[in-house]
Formats: C-alpha cells, structure tokens, sequence
C-alpha cells in the first residue's frame, strides 16, 4: 500500500484544469514533480494540502482524505516565496503550528531545528530584511514543527542564489534522511531533480506525462514531449538507422564521434556537411546535415583539435547502438 | 535647474492646492484667539455637542468594523459572480447627495415597516443618537470598508494558505494572520470613517436637529446668530479633530 496516492486527481483553479493526475508516492521517498512553469505541479501540491476543492480521491496510507481540512491533513507547505508571516517574529513563526495543535516534544523539536538549521540568532528578529536563505531554512523549520507526515517543497530553490544552490540540495536531502520525511518537491529544474529525486512524475499542461525511478523517467522519456522538455538532442525518426519503424530515438551530443576523412568505427555511420562550429569555454557545437535531418554534437576541446574543416566541407559522424535512447 | 524643472513644476501646482487645503483652516485656528476657544469649549451646548459627534461617529466606526470587516474580506478574498455590482452598492452612498441621504434614510428607518419593527425593540431614529448614527454610518462606511478591502488584498494568499497546513481553522487564519498583517489600511479605513462621519451634516439633519452634533450646532449658531459667533466652535472642532486624526495615525504608523 502506498503512503499516498493520488487517483484520477482533478482540479479548476481560475482558467486552469489538472486532468486525471494519477500516481503514488511510497514512505520515505523523495518525490519530485517535474514540469514547465504553469504546468500545474503547484496546484498539485496544494491539492494534496487540501487547499482547493478536488475530483477524483487522495488517499493517505489508505484513509480516503479527499474532503478532509487542511488543518487535519499533518502536511508541511513550503512556498517558492516561502510565506512567511510579516506579523510575527521567526521564532513564532516556526512554533506557530504549536497554538493550534499537540506537537510531540515541541521543546527538542524546536531545539533541534534551530541548531540543525542554524536559527539561533535569528530567533528575535522580524523576518523582514532577512536574506532569502535565512527565509528559506526558517519556513523549513516552521514546516517540520509541525511535525508534518508529508512535506511539500515548492520551488524552493528558485529564489535563491545560483552559487548556494547545490549546498542547499545537499542540504534538502540530509534534511530528508534526518527526519525520516516523505518529500514532495516540485521544480522545472531536471538537473534539481536528477540530484534529489527517488522518482519524478513529469506534468506538463496539467496532465502527468511519466512517473517512475528518476533514472528511468530520466533518462528514457516515454513521449517526444517529454524527451523535449528534459533537453534530449537530436531526435530522428529510426528509419535514419535503417530500422523500418516509425519510432524516435535521441542519441546524446556527447557520445557522437566525429572524424574529417573517414568513418568513425561505430555501429552506425554517416557521412554529412558542417554547418557551423561553434566554439565554447571547454567544448565545440557542431551542427552537422545528414540527408534532411541536423545532427548536433559536441567534441571537447582537449580531444579534439578544433574546427579544421570549413563550413560546407564533408565530415563523419558515428555513435554506437548502446548510446540510442528510443523514445 | 534645467534639470529638475520638471520637479519645480510639480512642486509648484501641488504648494497651490496644499494651500488650498490648509489654508481656510489655518485661517480659522488662528482667526480666534485661544481665550475665545477656551471660553467656546466651556460652554455646555459646544462641549456635549462636541462630546455627542465625536462619540456616535465612534459607535458607528465600531458598528461598521463588526460587519463591514467580513463584508471587506469576502470582496477581497473570494471570486464570485455580482462581486463588482456589490463593490458598486458599497460605494454607492458616497456618491449621492447627503441631503437625498437624510431623505432615503428617513423613508427606510422613519414610520415604516422598517421603523415599526425597530420600535419593537425601543430603538427609534428621529431625534435620537441612533439617527445621528445611521446617518453618519450610512455615509461614511464605504470609507471603513475600502480601506479593509485593499488591506485584506494586500495580504498575500499564500500565508493564509500556509497557516491552514500548520492546523489553523479558517476563523483562526482570519484573527492571527489576515487582520494583524491588514490592520494597518483597517486602522486608516476607520479613521477615514470616524474623520468623514464627524463632519457629516446633510443627512443627520433631516434625521436629527435635536440633540445637535456639531456640524448641526454650528449650522444653527450661523443661521441665528451669524459668523462671529459660530466660528469659534468651527474652530474647537476644527482642532480637536485633527488632535485625534493625526494621534491616531501616529500610532498606526507605528504599528508593524
């Protein structure tokens, strides 16, 4: 059984539908939701907060908790802007779960967020002209005093500085192990994801597109739409492959060998003409014709010895049948 | 100067109507001298009509914040249809003339139906503190009611949202999160109202000459017994009003 599933889940929030959205979520998993901005991942996530009237049904450990208040559901919300109460100061902010319900411990709890996140001197202070990090870690804190079965992260790196990013995926997921949470975490960033995610559900335009292990969504989309969205190259029809199907493959940029005068010894092997090279910090782009399709390929510098061949002139393209991703 | 002549213009046409504003009250402080205004303030028919505006327009503000504030925060928190008509009925009554106020309030509140079942609970609205204060509050609630709606507005959705998945009921929401971070432009709102309804005449006049508010003493000092001897309380008004006005808006501006 799993610890929450949503099934045949709907929604209208203004002009914008949520369409059958369908998947579970196990005990302790870190579970992203993946998708373009307005794609419908926060209003997923609210959702399952009880924050709007929904079709469909939300289990949770089995109890059907479709029409139950977001007061009773034991979520913890973190908002990409993070939401975090002008009126009260960060310390009331964390305990303030605490007027309104029994926190096991609240004391230790309180004590061992602050020290775990690092609040101590900010404890007394108003939260206006705190940084967006101090934010962030202080509505973390006021979720998990909640002492929440679920926690739901949305966008919660999108407000923060790029250079602190990867400290701070680092830091959700400690954050994950050391209070054995259940983590929603919605993003459209599939690197956040690939770093953080147990699984990933892709949801674009309000409908869930895949779910499944973050390797496998990752790395095998099951639609073009998907494969586009993940950033996946060079995709063609495998009838180029001489295969005589209509399916699509994607061959990565990186695993495309290039030579200027003959064959490169893969499995399979073209013959095209340079559009452009591209020269970048530590790599080339390549983009290179074959027949009516554009191959894009990219060569690293340091094995390469540049773009010796002209615009216009003949070169060779090969990759190997273990590197075609089907689509 | 080339440079900011743009600014000089603006300086310039605002300094007209600043003074514009200013100056005819300026004119009336200092036009009495505070011997006079004291002695005006002794006189027991200043004092209580005074006492008596600056009351009932206070029991009217407290009476429109229990029901405009729910009113206030369902126009501003939730999408339903006729929503722009009920924003128009709430502004509606700054809008008319305060005298065709009077008159509308008389028809509804006078020897009607309406009046009649008042009555049943003693509660009658011509020549009493309760006339005075249906006027008042007639004309001036939009003020209290605007003001808590772009308050409410300005809360963002998201902490309401957030205080709901921390176990807040909707009620509590409401106390601990909505009104303490609006309560500023609540404070104002109010402050419009009492301000606007310590001035109204028009209507409390046909519903109430006896006992007199100020507005209507001054009226009748000025009709009776000419400027000389009406200005002074105009003055006392004048003071007192912009005594409170900017004590209160102090304190508001100190609030978080």
């Amino acid at each position: 059984m799993s610890f929450l599933s949503l099934q045949a889940l709907t929604c209208d929030v203004g002009a914008f539908h949520l369409h059958d959205i369908s998947f579970d979520v196990g005990e302790g998993e870190y579970f992203v939701i993946l998708g373009h901005s307005g794609a419908g991942k926060t209003v997923i996530l609210e959702s399952i907060a009880g924050l709007h009237g929904i079709g469909g049904k939300l289990l949770f450990n089995g109890v059907d908790i479709t029409n139950m208040a977001p007061e009773e559901r034991s979520v913890g919300f973190v908002y990409q802007d993070f939401a975090l109460f002008p009126n009260l100061s960060v310390r009331e902010n964390i305990r303030f779960a605490g007027r309104y319900k029994f926190i096991e411990d609240a004391d230790s709890l309180f004590n061992d967020l602050v020290d775990f996140l690092g609040l101590e001197k900010l404890l007394d202070r108003r939260i206006d002209n705190l940084s967006g990090g101090e934010k962030q870690r202080i509505a973390i804190a006021r979720a998990l005093f909640s002492r929440p079965k679920i926690l739901l992260l949305d966008e919660p790196l999108s407000a923060i500085d790029p250079t602190f990013r990867n400290a701070i995926m680092k830091f959700l997921k400690e954050m994950h192990r050391r209070y054995h949470l259940t983590t929603l975490h919605v993003t459209h960033n599939f690197r956040e994801a690939s770093y953080l995610a147990d699984r990933i559900a892709i949801v674009m335009d309000g409908k869930v597109q895949q779910v499944g292990c973050a390797n496998e969504v990752l790395s095998h989309p099951s639609s073009l739409k998907v494969a586009e969205f993940l950033g996946f190259k060079n995709i063609f029809s495998s009838s180029l492959l001489g295969e005589d199907s209509a399916q699509l493959f994607s061959i990565d940029p990186n695993a495309i060998l290039v030579s200027k005068e003959n064959n490169p010894k893969c499995d399979y092997c073209f013959e095209g003409k340079l559009d452009e090279c591209m020269g970048i910090v530590d790599h080339f782009k390549l983009f290179v014709t074959i027949g009516k399709e554009q191959f894009f390929v990219k060569v690293l510098k340091r094995e390469h010895e540049g773009c010796a061949i002209n615009r216009g002139e003949t070169i060779y393209i090969g990759f190997n049948k273990k590197d075609v991703c089907y689509l | 100067m080339k440079r900011y002549w743009f600014t000089t213009f603006l300086v310039f046409l605002g300094a007209i109507m600043l003074l514009f504003l200013t100056l005819p009250l300026f004119k009336m402080m200092i036009g009495n001298d505070p011997a006079t205004l004291l002695k005006t303030l002794k006189e027991a028919d200043v004092s209580s009509s005074i006492w008596l505006t600056m009351k009932v327009s206070l029991f009217a503000t407290l009476f429109a914040l229990v029901t405009g504030l729910p009113l206030a925060y369902l126009i501003a928190r939730h999408e339903f249809i006729g929503r722009s008509f009920l924003e128009t009925l709430v502004d509606i009554p700054i809008m008319i003339p305060h005298t065709a106020a009077g008159i509308a309030l008389l028809v509804a509140f006078g020897h009607g139906s309406l009046g009649s079942f008042f009555d049943l609970f003693g509660l009658k609205f011509i020549g009493t503190e309760a006339g005075i204060m249906i006027a008042m509050m007639f004309l001036s609630a939009t003020f209290l009611i605007n003001g808590a709606k772009e308050g409410f507005k300005k809360v963002d959705v998201k902490l309401e949202k957030v205080a709901r998945t921390l176990g807040a009921s909707p009620l509590k929401v409401f106390l601990a999160i909505s009104l303490p971070n609006a309560k500023k432009d609540i404070v104002n709102g109010c402050l419009m109202m009492w301000g606007r309804g310590l001035g109204e005449f028009g209507a409390v006049v046909i519903l109430v000459y006896h006992p007199m508010t100020a507005p209507v003493l001054i009226y009748d000092r000025f009709t009776s017994f000419g400027l000389s001897y009406s200005a002074p309380v105009a003055a006392v008004m004048i003071i007192l009003s912009i005594m409170v006005f900017l004590t209160v808006r102090f304190v508001n501006n100190k609030l978080r």
